[in-house]
């Protein structure tokens, strides 16, 4: 009756929360494998060992749906669903890759790398890296546009820090903040591009609600919330 | 106690603790089993105090019954106290409510 | 180039801080701790964590870390540095020559919750085996030793009924003088994801905590009790419960002993236990008294969580057989959702009890008097033992100023910070002749010690903790000792050097002793924990993996039933009065551990960098006082300086503080008082006054009488 807290593995992410059910059974890329019914696409995927590439999914908290990297391929519907949101069907057929999978997963990668550090694509090991790695994105080609680059970084709190330049408002960290620790001191303030991760009433970390417990750090998947300790010599923009 | 009091202000042979001390713990005691009917509660001191009293503690509060005959202390506490000589042999200690 | 460096390493290990036990996975780099990540499989925690765990771990590498042993003859003498052997073959050879002196009792020693189980199972092993008595205590004593007796008494067992995960069962969750919010923030943390999904949250305590009232989670009754009313309150809500027939006669009848719960009804169903007296008698509306006893009756699923605001009184354990009796009342025990559960503090503070680090038990708590099991300790350890019950920690301090009690071995506490009436505890360590510290810092308590011996944080030894929910956890070694040794390779040195051949190749031998002698660990292994991470105690043949609920058939009584025992109100003999008409009550916050002695010397200390007094603005506008100005309290016991903070949370005629720094002096003010059953001292309830300070230095008074406070 707690599987989405005891169900958890460290070696591998689930994608969404591990639920009970009845059993189904699901075809992800030709593997039959059964999952609880209640269960997301993802997991099933995950559980099949055909992983589907996600960025604002984790198997500890709800999904959300918004960075829209997993999208997959349902037998007999319409569209390129993500496979985060949909829930698994008795007899259901997936497909995680495909020619038209894989040149939307780049598009919207390639839109994320367009506000990223230019410096930092290379040597990085976030799950964001790993992600551009596991769909063989590099580079984008977009000019230079507006972009958040320039942002100032939160380093108020004396563990960690925020730099708004990586940030891809997949709002893990204000998911983590409510669903996890309770204390619901994030939110994101503003819409569309203005979109940002706001401490409290938009302050510092430091002097929100924050009660430093590092959540919203370790869900980081781009790793603009970092721990100060990973850098010898201080953070600094390239 | 003050700050100032003299190290080792007493020899082996006076009491482990400060007399009072003593006295409010076991008062304390008693005033615990105090809603148990008579037999149990003296039992119920009894058994708390040959449980969990260091024998040092114990012999002075005896002592201290037998030369000023309990003073200060509850009617109870004194009972249960003399208990603790009374019985020839001694019955195991143990938890909850008190049994005769 | 902003790309951080990527750890190269990583051990699973047990936090060092509170009793919720979270697994992290230590990371490091080179060498160095780089990061403390939450495990995911972690039991207790599920991957989340709070700020002392996650990030305050640097204070094992502090430059105020001790490196060296260090002896002196007198405490007025400046600290030598020396070897290893010179500094146990001293310490070995005052504790012989003391006890040659003065008799085998008049040594003892203190064990530290933040120890591992096998070094606590160790130090008592040292005290009874080597030293030859039974004067062995620990940190439990000033907190949740009441819990051991109380919980005794009633179900059999002084540990949580539960496991953590099991308030997600619960419909009904009452919190009983404890901030888990603050004190066991991943617990917390739980529970609001409980009580945002409909449970709801009964709260007594006097002040309006963050547990009260959060994000998204609000207590459906707070009673804002006066300090020292608990049993009044608890025998109030018990008298409504009998009165409206709310019990559960059938598991009364089934499981539970009917003689005494008839005594019990009785007691608690008399006229003065009745809300409308109470209440005003506890400064609260009669008719939440009500509603809390309907709610917790009704249920169906009623889970208690208590802490220090039950157990730190002169009626601590009293108060603690009253949430027993609650339980058992209702039928609250033996499934999910439902159990009276300790919520205790130290990372190990469970183990400490559960190993018989106490005078008058061996591991599982059973009694030294008890010849059958005493000799089969004597058969393992080779020596007869002593069948008296020893001295408890504050009666050490007694006998110490009359001569009885002359050296001391501490293993990571600090009494003179953490235990109340700093005057007498510092009066009775001066009187002593040897104290043997083993700590990581000095601190406030190796002012008085002759002999300060390195020992080794958690990141640094090889072990087990006992987490709050009975939980056995591995600690594994991340970085080598910086002082040479794991503090259980210490104890064992103290023992060959007294003449008692100790000898383990790894500490899981010792886990493996443990397992021989104490029934609930029958089962454990490092083996066990290696495989399935950690197990609930008990564990042995009817239960391999561990028991995470227990009372489910029977409860660990000689006739399996669960009992109530009698809890008249008896009112502290802390009184206020004209020259001390506030109460004191003291707390944790989050950021701070205890006294401080780990999280002070890490960043932690940005957002608690000193105790302050909370005090109601009524009473601060009385006295001038104004939020920010420095402060004298007074007790009859001392005076301390402190930061005033108006605010809200207290109620007029309460102020609050909390104890993590050593300049606060917060236990200059605490009284000699405390339970009945344990000495365990009452912090809760101290008489002061508060007056604004303007410049200068304050005198410490003397010690004052009753009499004299009331004139």
């Amino acid at each position: 009756m707690w599987a989405e807290l005891r169900d958890l593995r460290d070696n591998i992410d689930l994608g969404t929360p591990p639920r009970e059910g009845v059993e189904v059974t699901v075809t992800i890329d030709g593997v039959p494998v059964q999952v609880p019914s209640g269960s997301s696409v993802m997991l099933a995927a995950a559980k099949a060992g055909k992983s589907v590439p996600k960025l604002c999914a984790t198997d500890t908290l709800e999904p959300f749906g918004s960075c829209r990297v997993c999208l997959v391929e349902i037998e007999g519907r319409r569209g390129f669903p993500a496979s985060c949101t949909t829930l698994v069907e008795d007899g259901m057929t997936v497909a995680t890759q495909s020619e038209k999978l894989q040149k939307l997963r780049k598009a919207v990668l390639e839109l994320y790398l367009s506000d990223f550090p230019e410096q930092d694509i290379e040597g990085g090991w976030s799950e964001f890296h790993q992600v551009l790695q596991q769909c063989g994105v590099t580079t984008h080609p977009y000019p230079r546009g507006a972009n958040h680059q320039d942002a100032p970084i939160d380093e108020s709190n004396p563990y960690f820090l925020f730099d708004p330049a990586k940030c891809i408002v997949c709002s893990r960290c204000v998911r983590a903040c409510e669903e996890i620790q309770g204390t619901f001191a994030l939110t994101i303030a503003g819409r569309g591009f203005e979109s940002q991760v706001a401490a409290g009433q938009n302050q510092p970390f430091f002097e929100s609600e924050c009660v430093s417990c590092g959540a919203c750090v370790q869900t980081c998947p781009t790793q603009a919330l970092v721990e100060k300790s990973l850098f010898e010599g201080g953070y600094h923009r390239g | 106690m003050s700050e100032t009091a003299h190290p080792h202000t007493g020899t082996m042979g006076e009491a482990v603790l400060d007399m009072e001390r003593l006295i409010a713990m076991a008062n304390q005691i008693g005033d615990f089993f105090a809603p148990y009917p008579p037999a149990r509660r003296s039992e119920g001191i009894r058994n708390h105090l040959r449980t969990y009293w260091d024998p040092r503690m114990r012999e002075a509060l005896l002592n201290y019954i037998n030369t000023q005959g309990g003073k200060n202390l509850h009617e109870h506490v004194v009972a249960g106290a003399k208990a603790l000589i009374d019985t020839g042999t001694d019955k195991k200690g143990y938890y909850g409510p008190p049994q005769v | 180039m902003a790309n951080p460096i990527k750890p190269d390493r990583s051990v699973v290990t047990t936090c060092a801080y509170c009793g919720v036990g979270c697994s992290f996975k230590a990371e490091t780099y080179q060498g160095r701790i780089v990061r403390m990540i939450p495990w995911k499989e972690g039991k207790a925690n599920h991957g989340h964590s709070c700020v002392k765990g996650r990030f305050a771990y640097d204070y094992y590498n502090h430059p105020d870390r001790i490196r060296t042993p260090l002896i002196r003859k007198s405490i007025n003498d400046p600290w030598r540095e020396v070897s290893w052997d010179e500094a146990i073959n001293y310490a070995a050879s005052e504790f012989k020559r003391i006890q040659a002196e003065h008799g085998k009792k008049s040594i003892g020693a203190v064990s530290s919750s933040r120890c591992t189980n096998e070094e606590i199972f160790l130090v008592q092993k040292f005290a009874r085996a080597v030293m030859g008595n039974n004067n062995i205590d620990n940190c439990a004593r000033i907190c949740h030793s009441p819990t051991q007796f109380g919980m005794s008494a009633t179900v059999g067992w002084g540990a949580a009924s539960q496991h953590f995960d099991s308030i997600l069962q619960a419909d009904v969750i009452m919190v009983v003088g404890s901030n888990p919010t603050e004190g066991h923030p991943v617990f917390g943390s739980l529970m609001k994801r409980r009580i945002r999904q409909g449970a709801k949250l009964i709260v007594i305590d006097p002040r309006h905590t963050e547990t009260v009232e959060s994000a998204h989670c609000n207590a459906t009754v707070h009673l804002a009790l006066r300090p020292g009313t608990n049993v009044a309150v608890l025998n109030s809500i018990a008298h409504v419960i009998v009165r409206e027939k709310l019990y559960n006669e059938t598991f009364v009848r089934e499981r539970c002993e009917w003689d005494e719960f008839e005594l019990w009804t009785n007691l608690v169903g008399s006229d003065r236990y009745a809300p409308e007296i109470v209440g005003p008698q506890a400064d609260i509306d009669p008719e939440l008294i009500r509603q809390v006893a309907h709610l917790y009756a009704a249920g169906p699923n009623s889970a208690i969580y208590y802490g220090l605001g039950v157990t730190e009184h002169s009626q601590g354990s009293t108060g603690v057989m009253c949430l027993g009796n609650l339980a058992l009342a209702c039928g609250m025990f033996g499934r999910e959702g439902v159990g009276v559960n300790p919520m205790r503090g130290q990372g190990n503070v469970q183990g400490g009890s559960c190993l018989g680090s106490w005078p008058h038990v061996f591991s599982g708590y059973r009694f030294v008097t008890d010849a059958e099991v005493r000799s089969s300790f004597e058969q393992e350890w080779g020596v007869p033992l002593d069948d008296e019950p020893g001295l408890r920690l504050p009666n050490m301090f007694d006998a110490a100023l009359t001569g009885h009690f002359r050296g001391m071995y501490i293993m990571g506490e600090d009494p003179v910070q953490s235990d109340p009436n700093q005057h007498h505890v510092i009066a009775a360590m001066k009187s002593m002749e040897c104290v043997v510290l083993q700590d990581l810092f000095l601190n406030e308590t190796s002012k008085y010690a002759h002999v300060f011996l390195p020992g080794s944080s958690s990141l640094e030894k090889e072990g087990s903790f006992t987490s709050a929910e009975r939980r056995v956890n591995r600690v594994r070694k991340v970085v080598e000792p910086l002082a040479g040794y794991q503090d259980w390779e210490i104890v064992v040195k103290l023992m060959n050097a007294m003449g008692y051949p100790a000898h383990y190749n790894h500490a899981g031998e010792i886990l493996d002793e443990i397992a021989r002698l104490s029934p609930a660990y029958k089962g454990m292994s490092f083996d066990l924990l290696e495989r399935i991470g950690s197990a609930q105690w008990p564990c042995d043949e009817n239960a391999p993996e561990g028991t995470e609920v227990l009372h489910t058939v029977k409860f660990p009584r000689a006739n399996g039933r669960g009992t109530f025992m009698l809890t008249e109100f008896v009112p502290t003999a802390e009184r206020t009065s004209d020259r001390y008409p506030l109460l004191l009550t003291t707390g944790r916050i989050l950021s701070q551990y205890n006294v401080g002695t780990q999280t002070r010397r890490t960043a932690n200390s940005l957002w608690h960098p000193e105790d302050v007094l909370e005090i109601n603005p009524e009473d601060a506008h009385v006295r001038g006082i104004k939020d920010g100005d420095w402060l004298t309290i007074s007790s009859r016991f001392g005076s301390t300086r402190l930061k005033a903070k108006l605010s809200q949370r207290v109620n007029p005629g309460i102020v609050y503080t909390t104890f993590h720094h050593a300049k606060s002096k917060a236990n200059v003010l605490t009284s000699d008082l405390s339970d009945w059953a344990t000495n365990c001292p009452e912090y809760k309830v101290t008489a002061v006054e508060v007056v604004k300070t303007a410049t200068g230095t304050v005198s410490t008074h003397q010690h004052e009488t009753f009499e004299e406070a009331a004139a």
